[in-house]
């Protein structure tokens, strides 16, 4: 019973800082801001830097 | 209970709502974003069981990217290396979070169903076109894919039990364009730096610019490309198929569709690809496999009529840039190859249903007009049809690609079915709605009373010289019917020479002045949104 009890607390511990990690990150957008002001630059300099094969036929 | 401690907190945080502040005069939708970035500071509050209901949408649609990569983590690695669209998909969030802003309720779990249903559908198609593509070495289906124009009414595939059909251009530029305005105008740069001339359409010259930059990714053992409606559309088409370098099928479907002689023609073209494609791929058209995806098919169109009967009435919550996009997608990518999409139609069916008898109103009846839209990328982008609701209660009722062949297939009899899948296919994306005859640019008035509009929102693509040419005769009539009508000038994916304020300017001007309506939400009349995605 006491087993059963732990294991439940900690899946409910985990349950809760799961929750609360996303929807903070969801709520203040952090994954966009993350994408838009650090990833996507990082690529775009990337395919900027690229040579591309282009040609028409 | 539980219901009045929810009510208290939503009393309590009610001003954090942007559709209270704006009614209240103290901000609105604009003020949650940083200045042109469309970046938000932090997500709408929208009551605490429709954010807790967004959240967790949020959530399955991570979860649904997730996936995609789990299951093919060098392939979609290698992909964001290589294509500069894949870039672009990560702007997705960005895309549904604007789409979706002032949604509550029961248009809110709608739209969200819908959008899933995209979601996961798209997740598993880049999933699965990364790991076949040829350019990353091939993989197992890289030779039952057939790639084909996204134009082409792919059902006709699923007669092909062993084949996969897989819309060209719906990856690197259709749906991309949508979710990020700054990503076709690099493509146009690279085909006008061919000396394609600059006045085309943009949606042909980003297509030309994406075979030209190599970033189609190669799979199939063919390429079946089609003709539009415009010189532009040829001639990307033969930029496609001499670049995509594939043994390939010109289905050339009539362009003055309605007339009667046309569908002999037209299902003889279909009949040779076909044939074609047997020939290539060694396989035989099965007809139950393709009246199996008929019959689900049918019951999409079913689903989506009697769906017209409730955007007819105040009481429909599928509305707007919900309807549209997902009835786009459905008909251009799914086709009936995919059931979810057909358990999404069951549930939502339902639900209108229920509205209906509820009378429930959207948005909190907070709309003043209704209107028939005549859109293309270009309102998908600005998200225009959520913005006109927010801003100036212009509700979009329906828009032109949800009007694309809604026509039942025959599932018996295999002459009748080639017959009723030639219509499909005669009537797709712009073939259907601009050039294909003047009756089909006309019906606009027809569709706009059949559906109680009191408004027709046109878009007036600069580049198409098609349509520049009705554009007096538009305004003409409108006026003699009575409509209150705008023209919204832009350049369909190119948001340089048009930009997202520009074109909601078409509409605050004429509803400031024309009309002399004061708008629901004062903080989105004009912002600058020009670095947003």
């Amino acid at each position: 019973m006491k087993t059963v009890a732990k294991v439940g607390g900690k899946v409910c511990g985990f349950a809760l800082l799961a929750f609360v990690g996303t929807f903070g990150m969801y709520m203040f957008n952090l994954e966009n801001k993350l994408i838009y002001y650090v990833l996507r630059p990082l690529l775009n300099k990337h395919y900027d830097s690229q040579s591309r094969d282009r040609r028409i036929v | 209970m539980f219901d009045k401690v929810i009510a208290s907190i939503d009393k309590k945080l009610e001003r954090f709502d942007p559709i209270w502040r704006a009614e209240h005069g103290v901000g609105g939708q604009r003020d949650r974003y940083y200045d042109k970035t469309g970046v938000a500071k932090y997500r709408e509050w929208r009551g605490c069981r429709d954010t807790f209901y967004d959240y967790t949408c949020w959530l399955k649609n991570l979860a649904s990217m997730a996936q995609m990569v789990a299951s093919a983590p060098v392939a979609c690695l290698k992909g964001f290396w290589e294509y500069r669209w894949m870039g672009s998909y990560l702007g997705t969030f960005m895309f549904i979070d604007r789409l979706y802003e002032g949604y509550r309720g029961t248009e809110l779990r709608i739209a969200h169903m819908h959008m899933h249903a995209i979601v996961q559908s798209l997740t598993k198609r880049i999933a699965m076109i990364l790991s076949n593509d040829e350019r990353f070495g091939g993989g197992p289906l890289t030779d039952r894919m057939v790639a084909m124009d996204e134009t082409i009414a792919s059902i006709m595939m699923q007669g092909y039990k062993d084949l996969i059909p897989i819309p060209l251009q719906t990856l690197p530029e259709f749906i991309i364009c949508d979710v990020d305005q700054h990503i076709e105008p690099y493509y146009i740069d690279v085909a006008e730096s061919f000396g394609l001339p600059a006045d085309v359409c943009s949606r042909c010259a980003a297509e030309t610019g994406v075979a030209l930059d190599d970033a189609y990714p190669i799979v199939g053992k063919v390429l079946i490309s089609t003709n539009m409606p415009c010189n532009a559309s040829e001639a990307t088409s033969m930029f496609q198929r001499r670049r995509y370098g594939k043994p390939d099928f010109a289905a050339t479907l009539a362009m003055q569709h309605n007339e009667p002689e046309a569908l002999p023609f037209s299902k003889q073209v279909l009949k040779d690809c076909m044939a074609f494609v047997e020939k290539e791929y060694n396989v035989t058209f099965d007809w139950n496999s393709f009246f199996k995806a008929a019959e689900l098919f049918n019951e999409q169109n079913t689903i989506e009529l009697e769906k017209w009967d409730f955007f007819k009435t105040p009481y429909s919550p599928l509305t707007g840039i919900s309807e549209t996009l997902y009835k786009l997608y459905e008909w251009q990518s799914v086709n009936g190859s995919d059931p979810y999409f057909n358990e999404v139609d069951r549930k939502v069916i339902e639900i209108m249903r229920q509205a209906y008898k509820d009378k429930y109103q959207p948005f909190g009846g907070r709309t003043r007009h209704r209107a028939f839209l005549w859109g293309p990328s270009a309102v998908y982008y600005t998200d225009f049809p959520t913005w006109v609701q927010n801003c100036w209660g212009i509700n979009i009722v329906l828009n032109m690609d949800s009007t694309m062949g809604y026509n039942m297939i025959n599932t018996e009899d295999p002459e009748q079915a080639m017959d009723d899948l030639t219509r499909i296919a005669e009537k797709t994306t712009m073939r259907h709605m601009a050039v294909g005859g003047w009756d089909n640019v006309n019906s606009v008035w027809d569709w706009a009373k059949s559906f109680n509009c009191d408004m027709v929102l046109m878009n007036d693509n600069i580049a198409c010289k098609g349509m520049l040419g009705v554009h007096a005769l538009m305004e003409e009539q409108a006026r003699d019917l009575g409509f209150h009508f705008i023209f919204i000038e832009h350049d369909l994916e190119d948001s340089r020479t048009v930009s997202r304020q520009n074109m909601r300017d078409c509409v605050n001007s004429y509803m400031s002045v024309v009309l002399g309506e004061e708008p629901l939400d004062p903080t989105i009349v004009e912002f600058d949104d020009s670095e947003a995605y």
